[in-house]
Order: structure tokens, then sequence, then C-alpha cells
């Protein structure tokens, strides 16, 4: 007890009557890990995550914690820990109730039970508020109970569900500073639902994007965010978001350009490989922070400055189509003026219009 | 708010208080009536206060009449019924809202719609079962029939009151290493107390002060509760027994204002609504 646990998924799949929920998802999470479930409402995180902890069974498929398959395992018999949205604090029992009762239901004596309360109380700058019942709290310090309560028997693994959503936006932030301390601190598997990219990007070690039930992509925050998979993790990540535009992938002897319209974007050599199609209908991919202000670039209009301090985030118009680029805020730009933009070479996207996944581009 | 004139607030209390007397006159004279000598009692003009006051009749009621039988019946009949629908409707309405089952929100309507059938209907059936039973003319034919009709309705109010309870308490519970039924009585109950002490005072009342069931199912004085003994030991075509009925009034009110009074602060608890958020 007590040694960080990897986790395997394989082929998990789970189905409410005709919904699938989860679709034959494998994934492979590293003991110590900090993994982040990520994808908007009902892609299938939190069903996901009920199956890790035992509150809901798989229609099929395997749950593996380290060696031992856990899919017919209660929740009381896996050795993990969760931590709820509402944070779940029992509201008649106080908070050094609250945090002792997994404890208290493992049949550990009380006097241990004491001492543990008080190690997690301080870890977690409780000990003044033992004595309190969770009405009597804030929405930061009940938080901290929850994570008290999850902490206390030192599980194998944490699941959080949405942990930061009832927080306001200064105590969120602070939270996720204190959520990556505690992780180092304690280095156990963690697995994080969030619909917020922010949250996921901040805090994993790997995120696994989903939506309806199917697994998008699964690496580190630099490669969703770098290479995404497909089209829908290029849109979903990143604020504001990648700018896809619809176009068309020729091949001119080794080159490899994108023509949309009138305009012609050059490709970076050799990413991608001619197959023998003279051209692929694509939408390219370019990230606000990849267009430049570029006196060689393609005529655009300014459509729309949104400043936000340290930048403009700036809507222009290229012919017909609208792209979204990050300046900087030292630069004027105003609303109408005509500018020249260009988009980086090397860190254009491209995806297959049919199929939606990746066929070049990004950082290296 | 503006402050109204103090002519105002004299007129609204007067009123209040008008009104709170025409109400309580008769418990008033239900409790005076109770403790006036016999000979006072037709005095024409009649009198208010008694001249004497005395406590014959709560002797006579006590010690010469097969009242303290009755109550006896009464506190059983009500305690037993009070005890099984909680158990059932705790039981109940936890798997009306918990589990998922074919036909569960079908069924939970059906057994609403129980309540609605009169009892006049019920009561033949009843009758004719408890007499196959063999248990025709005991308490525990009474405890049943209440069972029947308080039941439906207790487990209504429970369902609605473990509905409103989040799920994710329990989840938490079985995570935290308790069993379904560890979680049940650690979290279920715990948060359901001041509804099920509701559900339970009404059952008690409901099943206290019944008295047709008790007329028709049940006729000796071995399982009469004090609703129908009283009336047919004290009222008869020629005669009504003024002073002891009044006295086996107040005898028998009595038990519930001294409940009331005692869970009073669980009543409106149960009303002060629970949750996890802050």
């Amino acid at each position: 007890m007590g040694e960080a646990a990897g986790i395997t998924l394989e082929r998990l799949h789970k189905q409410f009557g005709e919904f699938i929920a989860v679709n034959d998802l494998d994934l492979d999470i590293r003991p110590g890990e900090f993994v982040s479930l990520l994808g908007p409402s009902g892609c299938g995180k939190t069903t996901t995550l009920r199956m890790l902890a035992g509150l809901e069974f798989p229609t099929r498929g395997t749950i593996r914690f380290g060696e031992r398959v856990v899919n017919d395992l209660a929740p009381a018999k896996r050795n993990i820990a969760m931590v709820f949205q509402s944070y779940a604090l029992y509201p008649h029992m106080t908070v050094a109730e609250n945090i002792a009762y997994p404890l208290k239901k493992r049949g550990v004596p009380k006097a241990a039970r004491l001492t543990r309360v008080v190690a997690v109380a301080r870890l977690l700058q409780l000990e003044t508020l033992l004595t309190r019942k969770p009405r009597q709290l804030s929405g930061g310090q009940q938080q901290r109970v929850a994570l008290g309560r999850a902490l206390v028997r030192e599980p194998d693994i944490f699941l959080l569900d949405e942990p930061l959503s009832n927080l306001d936006a200064k105590l969120r932030a602070h939270m996720r500073t204190e959520l990556i301390e505690l992780h180092r601190k304690i280095g156990k598997t963690m697995v994080y639902v969030t619909h917020d990219q922010l949250e996921a990007m901040t805090m994993s070690s790997r995120i696994a994007v989903m939506r309806g039930g199917f697994l998008q992509q699964f690496g580190t925050p630099a490669e969703i965010y770098d290479r995404p998979a497909n089209v829908f993790v290029a849109d979903f990540i990143g604020t504001p978001s990648m700018t896809l535009l619809d176009a068309e992938l020729h091949f001119v002897g080794a080159a490899a350009e994108a023509r949309i319209g009138p305009l012609v974007v050059p490709l970076p050599a050799g990413q991608v490989a001619a197959d023998g199609r003279g051209k692929i209908e694509i939408k390219l991919g370019v990230r606000p922070e990849d267009i430049t202000l570029d006196e060689q670039g393609f005529p655009a209009e300014v459509k729309v400055v949104e400043p936000t301090g340290h930048e403009n985030i700036v809507l222009f118009g290229l012919g017909d189509m609208a792209v979204t680029a990050r300046i900087p805020a030292h630069v004027r730009l105003c609303t109408r003026e005509h500018a020249r933009i260009s988009f980086r070479p090397s860190r254009l996207h491209a995806f297959d219009r049919a199929t939606g996944t990746r066929l070049v581009g990004g950082g290296e | 708010m503006k402050r109204s004139s103090p002519w105002k607030r004299l007129l609204v209390s007067l009123l209040v208080w008008s009104i709170v007397l025409v109400v309580i006159f008769p418990l008033i004279w239900m409790i005076l009536t109770s403790i006036k000598p016999q000979t006072e009692l037709f005095r024409i003009p009649p009198s208010f206060w008694p001249g004497e006051i005395t406590f014959e009749h709560y002797a006579t009621l006590f010690k010469e009449t097969p009242f303290p039988q009755y109550l006896r019946n009464s506190v059983i009949i009500s305690a037993s019924t009070t005890i099984l629908v909680i158990v059932v409707a705790v039981a109940g309405a936890y798997s009306l809202t918990r589990f998922a089952y074919p036909g569960r929100d079908r069924l939970a309507i059906l057994v609403l719609f129980t309540y609605l059938l009169p009892s006049v209907v019920l009561v033949l059936p009843l009758y004719l079962t408890m007499v196959k039973a063999g248990i025709a003319n005991t308490l525990s034919s009474l405890v049943i029939a209440y069972t029947t009709f308080a039941l439906p309705y207790a487990l209504w109010l429970l369902r609605s009151f473990m509905a409103s309870m989040p799920e994710e308490l329990e989840w938490a519970a079985l995570v935290d290493g308790a069993s379904r039924t560890g979680a049940f009585i650690d979290v279920v109950l715990p948060q359901t107390l001041p509804g099920i002490i509701s559900t339970a005072l009404f059952t008690f009342i409901l099943a206290w002060n019944e008295y047709f069931y008790a007329l028709i199912l049940v006729n000796s004085d071995e399982a009469r509760p004090v609703t129908t003994g009283v009336i047919t030991m004290l009222v008869s075509s020629f005669n009504i027994e003024w002073s002891l009925l009044m006295a086996a009034a107040v005898a028998m009110s009595l038990p519930l204002i001294i409940i009331f009074v005692f869970l009073q602060g669980y009543l409106v608890k149960g009303f002060a609504t629970t949750g996890t958020k802050g």
C-alpha cells in the first residue's frame, strides 16, 4: 500500500443503452504521472473516471492498476481516492471527522487516525478549522478538506473530477499551483478530469483529449499543442483557437504548397510525403501567435482589435476568410486598417479535410 | 421597510389574537369542562371559570373505565405503525431514488395511486382479508390497516427528501471505503434524519387520530384504540358523559402535544435543506 500505481486501460467500453459513452479506449498511464482527461461535456471523460473509481462498471474491456485487474472490484477495494466536483463533504460531520472517515472505514485505531488527520491538516493548512462543519467553510477551504480526505489514507491513485470548477478565477489559479506542488510532493498517480484546457495544459504530464467517447490524442501538453492529431484537437486546444482555412495541397516537385484561393503558402519541404495524388483537399491550420505582420505578406484588413494588456488579439479579414492573430500590444492597429500578414511556414498545420487527420506541420 | 404606526400594529394584534381565541376556544372549553364538578356543567347561565376545580373525572376515567386499556392500545398501535412504516418507507424510498430498474417511476406512481383510493372502498376487502388471515379484531389488524394508507404517503415524502440529497455524497463514501450499507448508514440516514422524524411524526398522528378503520375492524375492548373506545364507552343514544368525555379528550391529546414539543426542533431542521456546497 502507498506505492504509486500505473493504470492500463485496454479497449475500455461503456454503453448506457444505445448511447456509447466511452468507445474502446486504450490508455497507458505510468506510475506517478499526472494525466488529464480533457474534452467538452459528454466526451466520456467523467464516465472513464467513474469506471476507474468503480462507481460505474465497464461494458467490456479491462482496467488494470499496476498488474491487478480491477474491473469487478468495489470502490472500497481499489485503494483509490476521489475528489468530486461538489467536494461531497459529509455535511453532518466536522472537518476532522470528514478527513478521518476513510481511515475509520479501514479500521485504523482512533489514536492513529488523529495523528494522520493532524498531519494532513497541517499540510493543507486546515489546523484551525478541524472542529467546523463544512457549511461554515469557504469554497477554497471545502476544496482543501476534500483533498485532505483524499490524501489521508495514502492511496495508490488519485481521481479528481473537475475539482476546481466551483472556485472563482483567482482561487482556481492558486489551487492549480497548490495541486502541482502537492503532486510533486507525494508523487502519486493522478487522473484529473477537466473541460478547462488551461488546467490540463498547466498541470498535466500528459493529456488525453476525448470527444464523443473516442480518444483523440494522448500526449504531453507540448505535443498536443504543437502537433495536434486532428482538426478537433487543433481547434479545441489553444485560446484563441487556431484558424483553420480550407485549402488545397499541391506538390510541385519535392516541395509542397497550400493554395487558398489566389494565395499560395509554401509548406516546409520534406514533411509531406507526396502520395501520388496531385492535390489533396486540406484544412490549413495556423495558430494566432504564428501570424506576423510582414511587408511581403498577404494583404489583409483589420476587422476587430481586442486588447488584453500585454498583446492584442486581432481578427484579420483575408479575402473572404477570417484569421485570428496575436500581435504585440506596442503595434498600433486600427479597425479597417490595411496590413500585410504572413504565416510562419514551419509552424503551419495541415489536416486532411475528409478525415480530419493530421498531414503535416507544427513545431518539432 | 416603513415602520407601521402603533395604532395599526395594535389593530393587527387585536385581529390576530381574536382569531387565535376563536380557534382555541373549544380546546379551552374542553379543559375547563374536564375540571368542573358535574353540578356546574349544566348550570344556566353557564359559568366560564369553574367555581371549584376537581380532578374526579380523571380519577373515574383512569380507575373505573377501560380507558387506560384504550390508551395503551393506541400507544402500541401508533408506535408499531410508525416503526413499520418508517422502516419500509426508508428502504423503499432509497430504492426508488437510487437503484435503476425497469418500471421504477411507474411503481412510484402506482404507490401514490393506492393512497388516492377512498378508505371506504378499501375497508371491506381489508376486513375480509383480516378475517381470513385470522387476525381480525386484534391490534395487528389495525397496525396493518394503518400501514396501508400511511406507507404510500410516507414513501413519497421520504422519496423527495432522498432525491434532494446529492448522490455524490454516497459515491464519496463508497470510494472512502464504505460498503453500500455502510454508506447508507453513515451518510444517507444522518442526512435524511429530519425527514424521517417529520414523516414519523406525521404517521404517528395519523394512526393516533384514526377512527373509521378502528370502528369497522375492531369491536372488542382488548384491541380498541382511544378514538373509538371513548365514543363507545361514553356516548350512547340516551346519554353523553360530558365531563368524562372532556377528560378523555384532554388525556388523549396530551401525548401528541408532548411529542410535538420535543420534536419541534427537528421538524424545523427538516425543512432547512442540507447541501454539499457552501
